[in-house]
């Protein structure tokens, strides 16, 4: 008996439940518990307040990263057996369809949910000191989550998938000096084919994953170390949401107090901590605003964990994930689209492969992790970023639209054509 | 160890840390360029002048070209992938005009962009006659619109 007591202590590393040190030490030594603050704002909590968009984006990469896997046992990364495979798994795998659903609508899920997120940080002004960084941690999470979309859509090797690598892979090569070679270093090779398939398969199976595993990491990390949840500006009085923006502890708190260095030893500089923390810090009048995040945050957070899975699930019950054609390099399909995502950059590039396959996006990447340090004005009231919050939803305006001719507006030869006319493509 | 003696040392030392950081980035990016390519060669017999009717292009899918024949000027091959971002383009017999299903880009009866997004024209290979009699295109050498094989 003691043997096995001591093996699940050295599993669980904490003394038994049965004493104090033992029930503090199953939230200190609980990764999960762990990255979460002991308490938190009330209203942080509310669900009008973030939409919980950024643990739901969260959840849909976990379902993408199982079903992932599970997919992956089904999967060789071989131009005719990559489609063999696709429809083994419609046809003939136990559950292969059900997975595959799964793994598609929780991707276009995630593109949207993290868009959704931007636009719900954005618009709380949560991208302000201290939080700039981990907004852009956020832009190039979205940025990988497209890549992990892109590069996931070609796996199947249909004609959706050989013409995406075809199209995507030239708009590389537009890209000046290393243009060229970038496409050549993609394809592994000098048109699209087998080696191509491969190394888009080991960038969404284990170079973009890893990837964005390792800034999701960060991205929590950061939104720990910034101070938690940005509060919700209507929430505070004037001189309250001064203070906040201004981080810190407030002015007239008490500085950390410091032990007196020892003449004996030498200090490294990291030892060293002078100054007020850099942080948002609650305060103790604050205290009665908040709730212990165990079991207040959590209980929510596994409610739309389940949410998340539940309506995942039944849409993979009933929506079907499309198969194309098996690729073939001499027929390109009329018109030839990409998933709903990627209209909108097709539809620039429809007008100037360099000017809107590779300056328009790079300006728009640059722009958006450009705006916490250009946009320096302290406040977070809507009243006082008019400016500002014009141009982002200027830029979410036309990101949309764009989408939306791509999608609804172009028929064959990518001609203007309304979606209530309908055409019957000749065959030439 | 005096401060001069560890600040050469130290600068020896980093330069020497980043050349070999340097280097290993350099294997690594020349590691993901194959040294050998396992692709259909640029260069092929497409078969016999008798082969190719007069009149339409004939369009041969592997290597995504058109072969034109013309009673009096010969033969001439066109390229069917399109300058702007790859797509297969289609010749229609009715306008003589080559037509991109991408993105709308079209080509003249000589290739040349008449509109749509193609930044050039489309490209003309040099076609020529092997020993024996067959007729050889090389993808890597690109023509005039008016080059013309005459056999």
């Amino acid at each position: 008996m003691n043997l096995i007591r001591e093996i699940w202590q050295s599993i669980v590393r904490r003394d038994p439940l049965s004493t104090d040190k033992g029930k503090s030490e199953l939230v200190f030594l609980n990764v999960w518990l762990h990255i979460h603050p002991a308490k938190v704002k009330k209203e942080n909590l509310r669900f009008k307040h973030t939409f919980y968009l950024g643990f739901i984006t969260f959840f849909l990469f976990l379902i993408l990263l199982t079903t992932g896997i599970a997919l992956m046992c089904y999967y060789r990364p071989f131009p005719p057996q990559a489609y063999q495979d696709m429809k083994d798994l419609q046809f003939v795998v136990f559950m292969g369809p059900f997975l595959r659903n799964m793994h598609r609508w929780a991707a276009h899920g995630m593109v949207v949910c993290v868009f959704l997120h931007m636009c719900r940080v954005f618009y709380t002004g949560s991208y302000k000191k201290p939080r700039q960084f981990n907004w852009v941690v956020g832009v190039l999470l979205l940025l990988l989550t497209l890549g992990l979309s892109f590069t996931g859509y070609l796996l199947p090797w249909d004609q959706l998938a050989y013409w995406a690598i075809t199209v995507g892979t030239n708009i590389g090569s537009y890209a000046p000096l290393i243009g060229g070679q970038l496409r050549e270093l993609l394809l592994g090779g000098h048109s699209v084919g087998e080696a191509a398939l491969l190394r888009f398969y080991v960038l969404h199976v284990a170079v973009l994953p890893s990837l964005i595993i390792l800034m999701t990491i960060v991205h929590f990390w950061r939104v720990r170390k910034d101070g938690g949840l940005s509060r919700p500006v209507w929430k505070l009085t004037p001189e309250k949401a001064e203070k906040l923006v201004t981080i810190g502890a407030p002015a007239e708190a008490v500085a950390l107090s410091v032990a007196t260095a020892s003449k004996d030893k030498t200090y490294g500089l990291m030892e060293v901590v002078t100054g007020k923390p850099i942080f948002e810090t609650i305060t103790p009048e604050e205290e009665a605003d908040t709730v212990f995040s165990y079991p207040y945050a959590f209980v929510r957070e596994a409610v739309v964990l389940m949410a998340t899975v539940t309506t995942i699930m039944t849409m993979s019950l009933f929506l079907n994930a499309p198969l194309e054609e098996l690729a073939n390099p001499a027929k390109t399909p009329n018109p030839a689209k990409a998933p709903w995502y990627f209209l909108g950059l097709q539809e620039l590039v429809s007008h100037s492969a360099l000017l809107g396959g590779v300056v328009a996006p790079a300006l728009m990447v640059l722009a958006l992790i450009a705006i916490p340090y250009f946009d320096r004005n302290p406040s977070r009231r809507p009243c006082d970023r008019k400016w500002i919050i014009w141009l982002f939803t200027f830029f979410v305006v036309v990101n949309l639209v764009l989408i939306v001719v791509g999608t609804f507006f172009r028929g064959p030869g990518w001609a203007l054509v309304p979606p209530w006319v309908h055409v019957v493509s000749g065959a030439e | 160890m005096n401060r001069r003696a560890f600040l050469s040392w130290g600068t020896v030392g980093l330069a020497a840390l980043c050349s070999a950081v340097a280097v290993s980035l350099g294997a690594v990016c020349r590691f993901l360029v194959p040294s050998v390519f396992y692709e259909p060669p640029q260069s092929f017999k497409i078969g016999n002048p008798a082969d190719f009717p007069f009149g339409p292009p004939a369009f041969l899918a592997d290597e995504k070209i058109f072969v034109f024949r013309d009673r009096d000027k010969g033969f001439a091959v066109a390229s069917a992938v399109c300058t702007h971002l790859g797509c297969t383009v289609a010749h229609f017999q009715s306008d003589q005009r080559f037509h991109c299903p991408c993105h709308g880009s079209e080509f003249g009866a000589d290739g040349s962009v008449l509109h749509g997004p193609a930044p050039r024209p489309l490209n003309w290979f040099e076609v020529t006659l092997a020993r024996d009699g067959q007729l050889r295109v090389d993808k890597d050498k690109t023509v005039p619109s008016s080059y013309r094989l005459v056999v």
